[in-house]
């Protein structure tokens, strides 16, 4: 693996490894920004935060990683992604299973499950998570706005975002990430956005995810000290997040209005 | 001609005089009046063209390369049809057409016709235009709400070079994507590129990693920005090809100055009063198109000298007393022209303030996540003085300059940013807009320059 010659090194008791898979081809939708963001939050706290960017012909371990990024790509470099994976299926379900904290972003969040059928031919997810996905037509492609009801302490206010996917996915009983209250979400008709199982999150949203949702952000952080020092992001010194606030709330004000029905 | 046509064409231009009298420029509008009435309206229009049709494609560059390429062609006393200030969907391109007559149902009377046509809109614009020339200036990641992946930017761009067999495509020989494209067509291909290592800048984002053809890592021997550089896929053989139009000994400040070379020939030394390395695309595919058309290019030189960018590309005004307060206006609306927007004004090594204005109309892509696809972290510059951020999506903007740790104001309008930055004594202030923002802050620069 490559390490990340961009990061900084801080004298720390907490450190947190950060692994993002296959930059070099899942880097549609300023994902990456998702990666400065837990890195900045961190650094902030004076947590230090390795990142490694696993590439195609990088070998990856998951042993030291706390937190993990899989994002979206166009469907040919999905395609290239998703041969590669399957080799690594047991280490990544193994580090689900154990708590693993795992972002996946739309085409990542698509390779959480069974498979993506698509008018190609059938992609072979990971199994990780109980959902699967079907092409469908036209794509959903709007600005978003969710509610999570199973983590409200955790996720106190909206997640903002934006989607645009073809896929439609289907999360059966598991948990969604959101309630759509504005725009398409996991398939345009059951108003579910994402899926929450064990540490994972999966997401069609962008914008990216994390800036403009620092409680999702600190959520993940949350969970990777805590399976890792048993220590709570309370613990660390508070971040003045107004700004933050102010770009997630301009989004929920202009596009889910409170007197929309 | 047909009655339908002239009818068209009176649509076209009763729709450009209602425009003018409203004080707009009617650059589409007329184009939407003509196709209703004559939905293939630019087909007969087109067939009057006496010498030649050039059309630009590509994500960066097309309204500099285009209206270069008109300036050049009138400076040797052609007449030109053009959509000069880039409205380039088939409307903008059937109101060039139709509003182009000096009588009142008159046929354009012209040697040329010179046209930037948006990607999405190619294969249709191409059904009725049959070009000469495409030129193809390079393909980025623009927009990925509007047009999906870049992927399907190319397959638009394939179906419309298809319509057209026997035109030549030249091309940016430098981005493995374009030469991609151009060489699944059996079309006549003409390169352009730069075979010298001229940046040491590495920036992130690039398309591309892998050859389109068989899926392999390209090997670079080095990058000039994003994709672009010289390349080889060291599976199946594809490469750079050989280049028609190479440009060496390439100099970036104070102005912009370079050789070309053709083979057979000797060097021709180019210089022009503009900055920013993605300029040397924009002259080369001019460059390339005169010597292919066998078309006057001995005054080249003179023309680029006399050549100001227009419309808010890296266009300059001059404001305040005795004209000290200099001020730059330029369109960055993806994060390969974001980038080569910032690089060129890190060229300049005075003391500088800048305005960011950022929005998310239609026009404009609803999604702003490529702002985090840019190299924001270069704006930690000592020259750089203030960074002002308005725009719809100014919040998203500021937290993007927060997360490199840079501070930054935010103003209610694109004309407060300016005015504040000048009531400070602004010298140098560089305006970065995105598309919806272009006009105003264009039309508001030019009302402070009187």
């Amino acid at each position: 693996m490559n390490n990340n010659p961009g990061i900084e090194l801080h004298s720390s008791d907490y450190q947190l490894n950060i692994v993002h898979l296959y930059p070099d081809l899942l880097n549609l939708y300023g994902d990456r920004g998702n990666i400065q963001c837990m890195r900045m939050r961190c650094k902030w706290r004076g947590i230090d935060a390795q990142v490694t960017e696993c590439n195609l012909d990088d070998h990856l371990s998951l042993v030291s990683a706390d937190i993990v990024l899989l994002g979206g790509g166009s469907d040919r470099e999905q395609q290239i992604v998703c041969t590669r994976l399957q080799k690594i299926r047991r280490d990544l379900r193994d580090y689900v299973e154990d708590g693993g904290s795992l972002l996946a972003v739309c085409g990542g969040y698509q390779l959480l499950g069974h498979y993506y059928d698509t008018a190609d031919g059938r992609m072979e997810g990971l199994s990780l998570v109980d959902l699967y996905t079907e092409q469908g037509s036209p794509r959903l492609i709007s600005n978003i706005v969710l509610r999570n009801e199973s983590l409200p302490d955790a996720l106190p206010y909206e997640i903002v975002g934006f989607e645009n996917h073809g896929g439609r996915t289907y999360i059966g009983s598991n948990t969604p990430f959101g309630k759509v209250l504005y725009g398409h979400g996991n398939n345009g008709k059951d108003a579910c956005e994402g899926v929450l199982y064990r540490n994972v999150i999966g997401t069609y949203l962008h914008g990216p995810l994390l800036p403009k949702n620092p409680h999702v952000c600190d959520l993940l952080l949350q969970r990777a000290l805590y399976r890792k020092y048993g220590v709570s992001l309370t613990d660390f010194p508070a971040l003045n997040d107004s700004l933050e606030r102010e770009a997630n709330k301009a989004v929920v004000t202009r596009f889910h209005s409170p007197l929309a029905p | 001609m047909h009655p339908r046509t002239l009818l068209a064409v009176a649509a076209a231009k009763a729709a450009l005089t209602a425009c003018h009298l409203s004080g707009r420029p009617g650059s589409s509008l007329p184009g939407r009046a003509a196709l209703k009435i004559d939905p293939h309206i630019i087909a007969p229009l087109a067939a009057g063209i006496r010498r030649g049709i050039i059309v630009t494609c590509g994500t960066n560059g097309k309204t500099t390369t285009n209206n270069l390429l008109c300036s050049t062609l009138e400076a040797h006393g052609y007449r030109v049809v053009s959509n000069r200030l880039g409205a380039n969907m088939l409307e903008g391109v059937a109101a060039a057409f139709a509003t182009s007559g000096k009588r009142p149902l008159g046929y354009p009377d012209a040697d040329f016709a010179c046209l930037e046509v948006d990607e999405a809109s190619a294969a249709r614009v191409l059904q009725d235009l049959h070009p000469d020339c495409m030129i193809l200036t390079g393909l980025f990641r623009d927009q990925l709400d509007r047009y999906g992946e870049i992927d399907l930017t190319m397959k638009a761009l394939e179906k419309a070079i298809l319509e057209v067999p026997d035109m030549t495509l030249v091309i940016n020989g430098d981005d493995p994507l374009t030469v991609y494209l151009a060489k699944k067509s059996a079309h006549r291909i003409v390169s352009f590129g730069v075979s010298e290592k001229i940046s040491n800048e590495e920036d992130e984002i690039r398309e591309a990693r892998f050859c389109e053809n068989c899926g392999a890592p390209l090997r670079y021997d080095f990058y000039h920005f994003s994709q672009l550089g010289v390349y080889k896929c060291p599976s199946c053989g594809f490469c750079r090809p050989e280049i028609d139009y190479d440009a060496s000994e390439v100099r970036l400040s104070p102005q912009l100055s370079f050789d070309v070379k053709e083979p057979g020939t000797a060097p021709v030394k180019i210089s022009a009063p503009m900055t920013g390395f993605y300029n040397v695309y924009n002259i080369l595919a001019v460059y390339s198109v005169l010597r292919e058309m066998n078309l006057p290019a001995d005054r080249f030189n003179e023309i680029l000298r006399g050549f100001r960018p227009q419309f808010g590309r890296g266009e300059v005004f001059h404001i305040g007393d005795n004209n000290k307060q200099r001020v730059l206006l330029n369109l960055a609306k993806n994060p390969a022209g974001f980038n080569q927007n910032v690089s060129a004004m890190l060229q300049d090594r005075s003391p500088k303030d800048l305005v960011i204005v950022i929005n998310d109309n239609a026009q404009d892509g609803r999604d702003v996540s490529w702002l985090w696809d840019v190299d924001f972290d270069r704006l930690a510059d000592e020259t750089i003085r203030s960074i002002t951020v308005s725009g719809l999506r100014a919040p998203d903007m500021q937290l993007r300059l927060k997360y490199v740790e840079i501070e930054s104001e935010r103003a209610p309008s694109v004309e407060k940013a300016i005015d504040t930055r000048l009531a400070d004594g602004s010298e140098n202030l560089y305006v970065l807009v995105n598309y919806t923002a272009l006009y105003e802050a264009h039309k508001y620069l030019e009302g402070l320059q009187k």
